[in-house]
């Protein structure tokens, strides 16, 4: 398959308006009539403080790619909103708690939300669809416009988007899913073997071989996450 | 490296083990710390996966419930800031005139007689000042059951005020967690000592068959400091008489158990407070 991404004019226009505006060469000014132009680790500090205002950039900046993960698992709606707003809550609650030293705040995050779809799809006890695995092959993404984000940080978050498909298209489909049931669906490697009718064993090395793999597409794709 | 480490690295980054074998993964990693760069490695593609996902822009109604629930969130911190400064900025003697007006005012009374009585010890009015501080007792005794509850309270604490100056004595804010956001209290003790008066309200009273218990917690252990009753107002008051000191523990919390009270904490968790 060739790659849609680096052929894309899409990806220079992305890069044009990230060039014009990125997020990450802001200075860390305090002044709150910018606070679209500070940086995540800022914004998560002033939310230690009990700025909601912060709060509210954040949410601008992350909500529709933690709506995705959520609708990732649930097809309902309505329960993926609801992870979304928990997400935020936990991120009010539990600000003072994020390490910028352990990683972005984008992972910190994603992890709240991924955890909270995790638990609420051990509690429904669904088993997810195997048409869910292979749904990678076309890196184009249908974006829903957030009227609340700011232009350059949606061009950013769509250029990652762009990026981890394409990465994930360079894997074979099998690993692939075996990295779908365990992030999305935290499904344990024997819940896999299970629901794949593969060995234990093989399940160990599709995952690590697919670890590997996806590092080595992120790099070429010069992902930054 | 361990072989079975090597399986299960890959879902140790990807967060799919299960907590056993997450812990021995952690506890192999403890000892070999080298093995920490190729988990790094393996944890920065599983942190691109959420990018996978199509992004989709939500409604605004997640936003609305949300910044709704943070304003709460404030106004109830800020009411438990407010009490807080209050109860440090007028002290202990305000702290319980503002619990129980009419009971302070009847303790000053006594007070003020002692005091006058001591001035005019060589009066002839010494006999009828005594029989006014057993008349004023009497009246105490007489005042209704929350007044009792407060007066035993306050009997117990003053109880230890020989033995530890007064500003041994320290006001701790407990406040509402997510399910009781409205509720707020204060926990007056001296850390040293195994005695404190807890006061509540704004928790809602509860249908029969349950009752809020009181947990004192040490370290991740919560151990029960009694059942606590609320009037229709949803006010509280508790004499604690944990079997270590105050200081000993970290935190206070209280759930909502069946009404004989539960050996851990099973219900909701309506109020917590920690002791820093």
């Amino acid at each position: 398959m060739s790659d849609p991404l680096n052929n894309s004019p899409k990806k220079d226009a992305i890069e044009a308006a990230l060039r014009i505006k990125s997020k990450r060469s802001f200075p860390d000014s305090a002044d709150s009539t910018n606070r679209e132009e500070l940086s995540d680790e800022k914004l998560v500090s002033q939310v230690v403080n009990g700025d909601s205002a912060a709060l509210e950039t954040l949410y601008d900046r992350y909500a529709s790619t933690v709506l995705g993960i959520s609708l990732r698992v649930n097809d309902d709606q309505a329960v993926a909103e609801d992870i979304l707003q928990e997400t935020f809550w936990r991120v009010w609650r539990y600000a003072a708690t994020y390490q910028p030293r352990l990683g972005s705040f984008a992972v910190w995050l994603f992890r709240i939300t991924r955890n909270l779809v995790v638990d609420l799809h051990r509690k429904q006890n669904v088993r997810p669809q195997a048409a869910r695995y292979t749904d990678y092959e076309d890196p184009d993404i249908d974006q829903t416009p957030d009227p609340d984000a700011n232009v350059a940080e949606q061009a950013q978050s769509l250029l990652k988007h762009r990026q981890v498909r394409a990465a994930l298209t360079a894997l074979p489909t099998e690993q692939k899913q075996v990295l779908e049931m365990a992030f999305f669906y935290g499904m344990t490697r024997q819940e896999i073997a299970k629901a794949t009718g593969e060995p234990l064993g093989t399940i160990h090395t599709r995952a690590r071989l697919a670890l590997q793999k996806l590092r080595r597409e992120l790099e070429k794709q010069e992902f930054e996450g | 490296m361990d072989n079975r480490i090597e399986e299960l690295l890959p879902f140790y980054a990807l967060g799919a083990l299960t907590d056993k074998e997450r812990e021995e993964v952690e506890a192999y990693l403890v000892e070999h710390p080298e093995v920490r760069a190729q988990i790094e490695e393996m944890e920065i593609a599983a942190s691109a996966l959420p990018y996978s996902a199509s992004p989709v822009a939500p409604s605004d109604r997640p936003k609305k419930t949300l910044m709704a629930r943070i304003e709460a969130d404030q106004r109830a911190q800020s009411s438990i800031r407010r009490e807080e400064s209050r109860s440090r900025s007028t002290g202990t003697r305000n702290w319980f005139m503002r619990i129980q007006p009419s009971f302070i005012s009847a303790l000053s009374l006594l007070v003020a007689v002692v005091a006058m009585t001591l001035m005019f010890a060589s009066n002839r009015e010494v006999s009828e000042l005594r029989d006014d501080v057993t008349a004023l007792r009497s009246a105490l005794l007489a005042q209704e059951s929350r007044l009792e509850q407060l007066n035993q309270a306050v009997g117990e604490v003053n109880a230890k005020l020989p033995q530890t100056p007064p500003s041994a004595l320290k006001t701790f804010a407990i406040g509402g967690t997510e399910n009781r956001p409205e509720a707020h209290g204060q926990l007056l003790a001296d850390p040293n000592s195994q005695s404190a008066v807890l006061v509540v309200s704004g928790l809602a009273p509860l249908p029969s068959g349950k009752i809020y218990q009181i947990w004192l917690i040490e370290g991740d252990t919560p151990k029960s400091a009694g059942l606590l009753k609320v009037d229709a107002l949803g006010q509280g008051v508790s004499v604690l008489t944990p079997e270590e000191a105050i200081a000993s523990y970290n935190a206070l919390g209280i759930s909502i158990e069946p009404e004989k009270g539960s050996q851990q904490p099973t219900g909701d968790i309506v109020m917590l407070g920690k002791f820093d």
